[in-house]
């Protein structure tokens, strides 16, 4: 009798947390899902419930996105631009966050704790500044190479990202146990190939989760591409998103904007779901321990 | 496997230099490049490239290079605090991002005496004289008052009230002309769930404030207020404008205020479609705004003046206009006067007819069509025009008259701030940008 | 000794890179930053560039509408960690110590909100606080009328942050969730065990073993709480309200911009950048000494 009471508790209990997991799932799924549906809704149903189903199936906003917003081409160079400033990132941020946790030196801690500080830098702020220094480049050389360049942002990006990924991926290189390092030694294998063919394979789960961040921000990432890349024929996808959004006193193409936006979402969606396996290993930030 | 790597990483870092080499525009020697940039407005952007193409027709060896774009001052400013600048600039003031306002506050714009001096190519009429009086000496386009002009007059427009034509006619009410018939109306349409008022955003404020203050205390009252005089917001014209909107406050419809935002605002225009709401502010660009919304049956664009104040008094309509300028640091300003005075021109003017923009010039009434005969006979049926801005002043950290005038209005309809509050963050602003005057 | 030259060279190597991009990218334009807060400036010409000292920091003091957006940016810091951390903690509780169905199915739902970008969430939101057609309201005129007076979610002055607060929490809860996740499983079923035989329940295990154990990594999401809240207040603020209703939901980040560009104080502006670096590495420097706990070990 009293087992069954303790049993029903339980089950009560397993119920409203099922409840309430559900119920916050769905707060996720209907919405998302409403993004996609509303792009391929035409542009007159945007004016009336926005909870509506679409009334048929107009995939021309997204020939509209591509053709006439040239999504296509912005794609293309928001590609260049991520992928720039990925491998950038991974070949500079690697090393330092590996040697920043691992060794000791001179200058160790001026320079952990000016990453530290790095992290509460503002984009917002320093894009005007970082912009007028490009533009003194240009005529330090007398030649605009600088600016309008997919490789100077990509090069920026991974810059502005550096403080967040070493802070991250020397959180986890603290948490190895140095028995590796030293074995390898003994072996008579250099600190280099040590750190490329034994400590960064372990560290596989946090690099993942740093590519997934560091991927999202720069594809989704608009105030340093408006400010640098104006020429058309340079342009990101966030920012070709932006001239698709509705502005004053003019019509609104709600059909292509939500189109537009699948096309900048979609990416994000397929990587995540890619990798999220392993997210969760790869997120062990401060550690567990003091 | 690294050698993949590495081939990929140098295709990425080749592709990234070539893209940056390759923007370079090669103009041919001899060849004279005019770089226009233009705000995508109402009327679109095809509207530039046919100007843009005519006028390259008509000049051998000209190049326009267009930047047109709905956020144009986020894509140009960049490049003038580098140092490039358009030779010409289309936009408009009053605009949220106000860069035409910033560049008059830098003395960075170039006196148009000269250009108004040219003849229109191809016709023999100077640009000054072709330009509809008293399109020229506004606070707008002389913005110092010394007698200069630096900003155009370009497309122009009536705003008032827009409101459901075929509703009125269904219901057999009177458009009011007086606001005392407005208020009336009001109560009439409160019985049958249907707001007097709403208003796309606060911003939508600023035609309406003009003409009410044009209303109340006639135009020379007007232009002192525009000119920050002091003590100007505790006088009794003043005040009355301030309650007449304190009044419609009250009879604005409820959800207003939670839409009044860049996001949201087409849903309070749509309440006029919906027969939700009855009168907005607005400009005639809402016509093609709003043209694949849906709407009730028998919907018909309207189009009035603000009410007057009593019986038979004046009743205003504010002239919005957008600009044309050129930047003292341009790099062909001779060109760029060339080519301003050829949108002057019969031959511009259609084109820009075509698309719906009409500019200020003699004889353009003849090229109205549709909704637009109608807006723009405003004039003619006793409406009398009000023009201008606030002047221009030096900046002032965390002050802006905009944010004190207009943008309170939200709090005064939500009840969340009283009539004297917002007088007195008004006489704030005004005592604050009075210093400041150029 | 050549050995210990070697080492030096290479750890060199690898972190000059960085610290170069690290300097030419950030430092330097932050120093810039705290210069131009100096000047009164419009941002384009030097004509009129003068330098006024300090005076662009006395002027923030006084001006109500910077004030306005320092209070909500931090009502809006300490609203969005509180509910983020507490749901994020219990979800991640439950999907790490309870065996459910589909357990793995809402570990990847969850995280979602925050792969999307601001705009989509902010159309999403906006459709969701709509007076007359929203979720919301809708959902809470099944327990009485509100067709007279719809709640203004995004309209009325006292309830416009918290409906941005809303938003970047259920943006946020994911992200921070996954994060709890990673540490609470590391946690030693053993103990969880020994306590169970004690008696102590579910509630009490997840206060006194859980929470202590994963604290460092609690107090490290605190500095991210911090530094993401300032970001984003601007990004959901920019797309949902513009600022309004009336300035009530202006934000730190909005603010700057509306003076750096739209009203031509590019100097004052960046006083207010330089205002929320301070501000921002104060506070995370303040709760991070507060919260100071002797690391316990298990």
């Amino acid at each position: 009798m009293k087992r069954r009471k303790a049993m029903s508790a339980e089950t009560l209990f397993k119920i409203f947390i099922m409840v309430v997991l559900v119920v916050f799932a769905i707060t996720i799924i209907v919405p998302v899902g409403w993004a996609f549906l509303a792009s391929i809704k035409e542009n007159s149903e945007f004016y009336g419930n926005p909870w509506a189903f679409p009334e048929g199936f107009h995939y021309q906003n997204f020939i509209d996105a591509f053709n006439k917003a040239n999504m296509g081409a912005y794609f293309m160079n928001s590609v260049i631009v991520t992928a720039l400033g990925l491998a950038i990132l991974l070949v500079v941020a690697l090393p330092a966050a590996y040697v920043l946790a691992r060794y000791r030196f001179r200058g160790r801690k001026i320079l952990n704790v000016a990453f530290m500080a790095g992290l509460f830098i503002n984009v917002n702020y320093i894009v005007v500044p970082i912009f007028l220094m490009l533009v003194d480049a240009n005529t330090l050389v007398g030649d605009t190479i600088f600016t309008n360049n997919l490789f100077v942002v990509g090069l920026i990006y991974a810059s502005t990202a550096l403080p967040f990924t070493i802070y991250l991926l020397s959180g986890y290189f603290a948490t190895l146990p140095k028995d590796y390092e030293e074995a390898a030694y003994v072996d008579g294998s250099s600190y280099f190939r040590t750190m490329v063919q034994i400590i960064f394979p372990m560290a596989k789960p946090s690099i993942i989760t740093v590519i997934l961040f560091n991927f999202l921000s720069f594809w989704n990432e608009y105030i340093i591409s408006m400010t640098l890349l104006t020429r058309d024929s340079v342009k990101t996808l966030p920012v070709g998103l932006m001239n698709l959004m509705k502005a004053q006193n003019a019509a609104a193409q709600y059909g292509q904007m939500y189109a537009g936006l699948v096309i900048v979402m979609l990416p994000t969606l397929i990587l995540y779901i890619l990798v999220q396996k392993k997210l969760t290993q790869g997120m062990t930030v401060g550690g567990i321990k003091g | 496997m690294k050698k993949v790597l590495a081939l990929v990483l140098a295709a990425l870092l080749s592709a990234g230099f070539l893209s940056g080499c390759t923007t370079e525009g090669d103009a041919g020697d001899g060849d004279q490049k005019l770089w226009v940039a233009a705000l995508e407005s109402a009327y679109g952007s095809e509207v530039w490239k046919e100007i843009a193409a005519a006028f390259e027709k008509a000049n051998e060896g000209v190049t326009v290079e267009l930047t047109v774009d709905k956020n144009l001052e986020d894509v140009i400013s960049p490049q003038m605090k580098s140092g490039e600048y358009p030779d010409v600039i289309h936009l408009a003031v009053g605009r949220t991002a106000a860069l035409t306002e910033t560049m008059t506050k830098e003395n960075a714009i170039r006196d148009l005496s000269d250009m108004l001096e040219l003849t229109v190519p191809g016709e023999d009429v100077k640009v000054k004289d072709k330009i509809v009086p008293g399109f020229l000496d506004t606070l707008v386009t002389n913005p110092y008052s010394d007698g200069k002009t630096y900003l155009a007059p370009m497309f122009y427009g009536p705003c008032g009230l827009f409101y459901n034509a075929g509703l009125f006619k269904e219901k057999g009410w009177e458009v009011p002309a007086t606001w005392d018939e407005m208020w009336e109306l009001g109560d009439k349409a409160k019985a049958e769930g249907i707001a007097l008022f709403t208003y796309p955003t606060t911003g939508y404020f600023d035609a309406f404030f003009y003409a009410l203050l044009n209303e109340t205390g006639g135009p020379d009252f007007f232009n002192r207020a525009m000119q920050y005089e002091e003590g100007i917001w505790d006088t009794d014209e003043a005040n009355q404008a301030f309650n007449i909107v304190a009044k419609l406050a009250t009879y604005t419809e409820s959800t207003t205020v939670a839409n009044a935002n860049d996001a949201n605002f087409q849903k309070n225009q749509q309440l006029i479609l919906d027969n939700k709401a009855l009168f907005m502010p607005n400009g005639t660009w809402v016509v093609e705004e709003m043209k694949d919304a849906p709407r009730a049956d028998g919907f018909e664009w309207g189009f009035t003046a603000l009410p007057a104040v009593t019986e038979g008094g004046d009743r205003y309509s504010y002239t919005f206009f957008e600009q044309i300028w050129s930047p003292k640091k341009a790099a062909n300003p001779e060109l760029a006067d060339k080519f301003m005075a050829y949108l002057y021109s019969d031959e511009a003017a259609a084109i820009f007819a075509k698309y719906g923009a009409i500019q200020p010039i003699e004889g353009v009434s003849d090229m109205l069509e549709g909704d637009n005969k109608l807006f723009y006979s405003i004039y003619d049926t006793g409406a009398k025009a009000a023009m201008g801005a606030f002047a221009t002043t030096d900046p002032v950290e965390g002050v802006s008259m905009k944010d004190a005038l207009f943008g309170t209005v939200d709090s005064i309809v939500s009840g969340q701030k009283t009539v004297e509050q917002w007088k007195e963050a008004v006489n704030q602003a005004n005592d604050a940008l009075r210093a400041a005057l150029k | 000794m050549d050995k210990q030259k070697g080492r030096g060279r290479f750890a060199f190597l690898c972190v000059a890179p960085a610290t170069i991009l690290f300097i030419i990218f950030m430092v330097i334009p932050t120093l810039q930053v705290f210069w131009y807060s100096l000047f009164k400036w419009g941002g384009y010409s030097d004509e009129g560039k003068t330098f006024v000292g300090l005076q662009n920091f006395e002027k923030l003091l006084t001006d109500a509408k910077f004030l306005k957006s320092f209070q909500n940016t931090v009502l809006l810091i300490v609203i969005v960690t509180i509910v983020t951390m507490f749901f994020a903690l219990v979800f991640a509780g439950i999907l790490t110590r309870e065996k459910i169905k589909g357990q793995n199915f809402f570990r990847v739902i969850f995280y979602i909100p925050n792969i999307l970008s601001v705009v989509v969430i902010a159309a999403i939101f906006n459709a969701i606080y709509d007076p007359s057609q929203g979720l919301l309201n809708s959902i809470l005129g099944l327990f009485g009328s509100l067709k007279e007076n719809p709640i203004l979610w995004l309209g009325d002055r006292n309830t416009v942050v918290f409906s941005i607060a809303g938003a970047m929490v259920w943006q946020a809860i994911g992200y921070y969730m996954v994060m709890y996740m990673a540490s609470m499983s590391a946690v030693p079923e053993s103990l969880y065990e020994s306590a169970s035989l004690e008696g102590s329940g579910r509630i009490h295990q997840f206060i006194h073993i859980t929470i202590p154990l994963i604290w460092t990594n609690i107090r490290t999401t605190l500095t991210f709480f911090i530094i993401s809240s300032i970001n984003l207040s601007f990004l959901f603020v920019k797309a949902m309200t513009s600022g309004g209703p009336d300035g009530a939901s202006e934000v730190f980040l909005s603010y700057m911009y509306q003076q750096a560009y739209t009203n031509s104080s590019y100097g004052y502006g960046m006083a207010i950048g330089v205002i929320v670096f301070v501000f921002s590495f104060a506070l995370a420097g303040i709760v991070n000494a507060v919260t100071k706990r002797e690391p316990l070990e298990y």
